[in-house]
């Protein structure tokens, strides 16, 4: 990999990115687990039984990957969990949006009422946005790639 | 060797385990509207059982009560007429058969207005702030993602005494919200057979100036 997209300036501007984001993403979750809860019904893809415990730790995962990322504290464990969520978020959007069933994201708590053609270009958004995050979580896991001997 | 703490495996174990503990303790501190069950209390169907706009049963009547108004307390009065029963009645099969009442059945905006007015108890399935900000009169507020949605329908049951085939209303906020037909459900599973979804919910009741009430439980 050339060596720019492994510079410490570009890592610690991705490190930053990905946990502002992250944690702007729990805060408002974090604070109304019911809402997520529905959020996360509503995607169809979540047993009964995994969805309440599902929107209790996802956020509180959210808020410590976000914040080890922004402190530099265990970055790469850090961002294997980004990149398994966005993993998992870009795939529960794909699926819905393959069956152009349109629902609230949840990624940064409830929206507002939108109509369906509204709701289905927010989703092509958001994974997008997922895909472009992931991009990042890449980065960050190249760079801090344990070294061979 | 490197100690465990050093390996990634080892870290992202431990966040996981951190982020399970907050959540126990910060559900457990959380005020009763924003707190979850860690089991949920509802009947999670995967799929829509009803797609918006398609009813799926036949219409049930509105049970209609002498005309005494709308009933402006919630307590006292048991509730409104019995519903005709679930079970098919043993006379002789006709032309035609009678088509079976559906225990859970959509109600038009009219029919929930007629409903108001004859005293049917209203069950308001939203959040609890939702509710606080306005409600039907006399409504209760039993939101099914909340965790105290056992405790707020035991209070119902209990101040109501609705029987088994009592009419009981149920709303939401409309649209595509489907939190009334997850009550109904619930309410289904637990043996009550005459459930009437008001499905253009609060919104439509609001738009065509009926009464609202503010405040909370």
């Amino acid at each position: 990999m050339s060596r720019w997209l492994l510079h410490p300036r570009l890592t610690l501007l991705v490190r930053l990115i990905l946990g502002v984001t992250f944690v702007l993403a729990a805060l408002p979750k974090i604070g109304d687990p019911p809402s997520l809860a529905k959020a996360i019904w509503a995607y169809q893809l979540v047993p009964a039984l995994a969805l309440n415990p599902m929107a209790l730790v996802l956020p509180w995962l959210e808020l410590l990957c976000g914040l080890a990322l922004l402190a530099g504290v265990w970055v790469r464990a850090a961002a294997l969990w980004v990149g398994a969520l966005l993993l998992a978020f870009s795939l529960a959007l794909a699926v819905n949006l393959a069956q152009h069933r349109p629902i609230d994201c949840g990624c940064f708590g409830t929206a507002g009422p939108r109509t369906e053609a509204e709701r289905l270009a927010d989703m092509r958004r958001d994974l997008l946005r997922d895909l472009g995050l992931l991009l990042l979580v890449a980065q960050v896991l190249a760079a801090t790639a344990p070294r061979k001997p | 060797m490197r100690p465990p703490w050093h390996s990634t495996t080892f870290r992202v174990l431990t966040l996981g385990a951190i982020a399970l503990l907050t959540a126990v303790i910060a559900n457990r501190v959380a005020a009763p509207s924003r707190r979850l069950a860690w089991r949920s209390a509802l009947v999670l169907s995967p799929s829509p059982a009803n797609p918006p706009g398609v009813p799926e049963h036949p219409e049930q009547p509105i049970p209609q009560r002498s005309p005494s108004g709308p009933e402006p307390s919630p307590q006292g009065t048991k509730s409104a007429a019995p519903a005709p029963p679930a079970k098919p009645t043993p006379t002789p099969a006709p032309a035609q058969p009678a088509p079976t009442p559906a225990p859970i059945t959509e109600i038009s905006s009219q029919e929930a207005w007629q409903a108001f007015q004859a005293g049917l108890p209203f069950l308001d399935a939203r959040r609890s702030g939702e509710y606080t900000e306005g409600h039907l009169p006399g409504a209760w507020n039993t939101p099914v993602w909340e965790a105290d949605l056992d405790d707020q329908l035991l209070d119902f049951k209990a101040q109501r005494r609705p029987g088994a085939g009592d009419a009981i209303v149920i709303y939401c906020s409309g649209g595509d919200c489907r939190d009334s037909q997850l009550l109904a459900e619930k309410l289904l599973a637990q043996g009550y057979f005459h459930l009437l979804i008001y499905r253009e919910g609060y919104p439509d009741w609001v738009a065509r100036r009926h009464p609202v009430e503010k405040g909370g439980r």
